[in-house]
């Protein structure tokens, strides 16, 4: 058991140091490695945009706006934080950036019209968890519209908050590290969070 | 530990965030108090619910965003460089690589965007260049000269900065023969894919001479910055049914080590269908190694009623 966790610690270790080496070689210019430096992190950063925006357009966005400020200012980054942080931390202002956009022409519809008749823009996302039984996906689509106005009820930065800990796993503590606010104020925002969902979601859950 | 307190504290004790004793005394407390302990269970649900609603990012959504990237980082200069922008060529290539950030791309070339290349051409040009020249007075074939810049400006003409004993601007309208075969001289620039990117980028609204195709095909088949391949495919897009281009796109395809390059190749290959297209994309689906690029070509295969494998 001891062993299986030195185990760990050190394949973490290890996992560090390689991320490290692959950070300088793409501080060096090093373009495949900063290929695979994008490729570690991108399906959950992909996932994390997904979660807040609730927007397949909006997430591409984020994802190329994310990474890219990756690419131009890898220079500045100093190891004075984990690169996961940093990375969440541009991600994360950039989400919130469009939330706030978004609060201000008030929420857009999920339904749009194309050449084909109106399309589900949700629709290019797979939402996990389907079920084939249509008395259980009728419950679920009413579950899930729910879930939308209650998310939608949210504040950005408790939305954000809420998305990082909830379904990136994230610590309170390094989610006020990268949105530049204490612990204490995060955990204000995951409790209000919650409270709102509750009131929302009250009868379904 | 009181309800109130409990009842506040589920949600962090829930997701781990409370310090170890007071998860013992909520855990004491959720024990003997039914009221607490079906807060617990709501905060589980809930919890529960949205995980079943989580959104996850398909493959495809995947692959687009990896292909956008892609793209727009060969308009982008390499990090390296901006780390030494305090010297003057850092200087430069801090302002060159602005140009291709999204947003300021030029697709008209006419658009007004300064770029100051350093790089000279191999003595192309033979003879001499009057002082104050302007394009009237310009031959390019009789002078010696370096290329110090490619300059287009809004009005519809371009200035390029020449060296010869000391450098000299020339400017004209990009229609003009003689900055064409400037552009094009330019295009074959080896030390400088500034100019070359530059260069094609003005130059891939004029495929329809056969003199500046040759140079894009030349571009896509021999540049070795995949920045300036891709401007080349784009300049080769209205030339796509054309039995050279098409020759040349699928060499591209097969033999381009750029991932983004071969799927705009794809692109414009099967934009016209041929029998040959199909045998390409079979033999290429065969030794590729990327996997958005293979679903791309069983697709394009699949579309084209042709089967996926050879036999």
């Amino acid at each position: 058991m001891l062993q299986d966790a030195a185990g760990a610690v050190s394949a973490r270790a290890v996992a560090k140091v390689d991320e490290a080496t692959l950070i300088r070689a793409v501080q060096r210019g090093d373009q495949d490695a900063f290929e695979q430096l994008v490729r570690a992190y991108d399906q959950s950063v992909l996932r994390l945009a997904m979660n807040l925006l609730r927007s397949p357009e909006d997430a591409r966005d984020v994802y190329q706006e994310a990474f890219l400020r990756v690419y131009r200012n890898i220079h500045t980054f100093r190891f004075d934080c984990s690169f996961h942080t940093w990375l969440y931390r541009i991600v994360t202002n950039i989400c919130l950036d469009h939330l706030r956009k978004r609060k201000v022409r008030r929420e857009e519809s999920a339904v749009v019209e194309t050449a084909d008749g109106p399309v589900d823009r949700m629709d290019s996302f797979e939402q996990e968890g389907t079920h084939a039984n249509p008395e259980r996906r009728m419950w679920n689509t009413q579950l899930g519209d729910r879930i939308e106005n209650a998310l939608g009820d949210l504040t950005p930065r408790e939305r954000t908050v809420f998305e990082l800990r909830h379904y990136q796993g994230l610590r309170l503590r390094t989610i006020g590290e990268m949105l530049g606010t204490s612990e204490e104020a995060a955990k204000n925002c995951l409790f209000r969070a919650t409270q709102k969902m509750r009131v929302v979601l009250g009868d379904l859950v | 530990m009181n309800c109130d307190a409990v009842v506040k504290s589920i949600p962090f004790y829930f997701y781990g965030e409370v310090a170890p004793d007071a998860e013992d005394a909520i855990e004491e407390h959720i024990e003997i108090c039914a009221p607490c302990r079906m807060e617990w269970e709501r905060q589980k649900a809930l919890a529960s619910a949205l995980d079943r609603h989580a959104l996850a990012p398909s493959p495809e959504l995947l692959a687009e965003c990896r292909h956008d990237l892609a793209r727009a980082i060969y308009r982008e200069e390499s990090p390296e460089v901006r780390r030494s922008a305090s010297d003057p060529w850092g200087l430069f290539r801090e302002a060159f690589s602005s140009l291709w950030r999204p947003g300021i791309r030029f697709r008209q070339p006419v658009g007004a965007v300064a770029l100051i290349a350093l790089g000279f051409f191999a003595a192309r040009f033979t003879g001499t260049w009057p002082a104050g020249a302007s394009l009237a007075s310009f031959t390019p074939d009789a002078m010696v000269s370096s290329i110090r810049s490619v300059q287009p400006d809004n009005a519809g003409s371009v200035q390029i900065s020449l060296d010869e004993t000391r450098r000299r601007v020339v400017s004209g309208r990009l229609d003009d023969h003689n900055i064409q075969r400037l552009l094009m001289a330019a295009a074959r620039e080896q030390d400088n894919p500034g100019v070359r990117v530059e260069s094609v980028e003005l130059l891939k609204d004029r495929g329809s001479s056969a003199a500046v195709r040759g140079v894009l095909l030349e571009a896509v088949t021999h540049d070795p910055n995949p920045g300036v391949r891709l401007k080349a495919l784009e300049g080769l897009k209205s030339f796509a049914a054309d039995g050279e281009v098409r020759k040349t796109l699928a060499q591209v395809l097969l033999k381009d080590q750029n991932a983004g390059v071969r799927i705009q190749a794809i692109d414009l290959l099967i934009a016209n269908r041929d029998p040959a297209t199909v045998s390409t994309l079979q033999t290429l689906i065969g030794k590729e190694d990327n996997n958005y690029i293979r679903m791309r070509c069983q697709n394009a295969l699949r579309n084209m009623n042709a089967s996926v494998g050879t036999f």
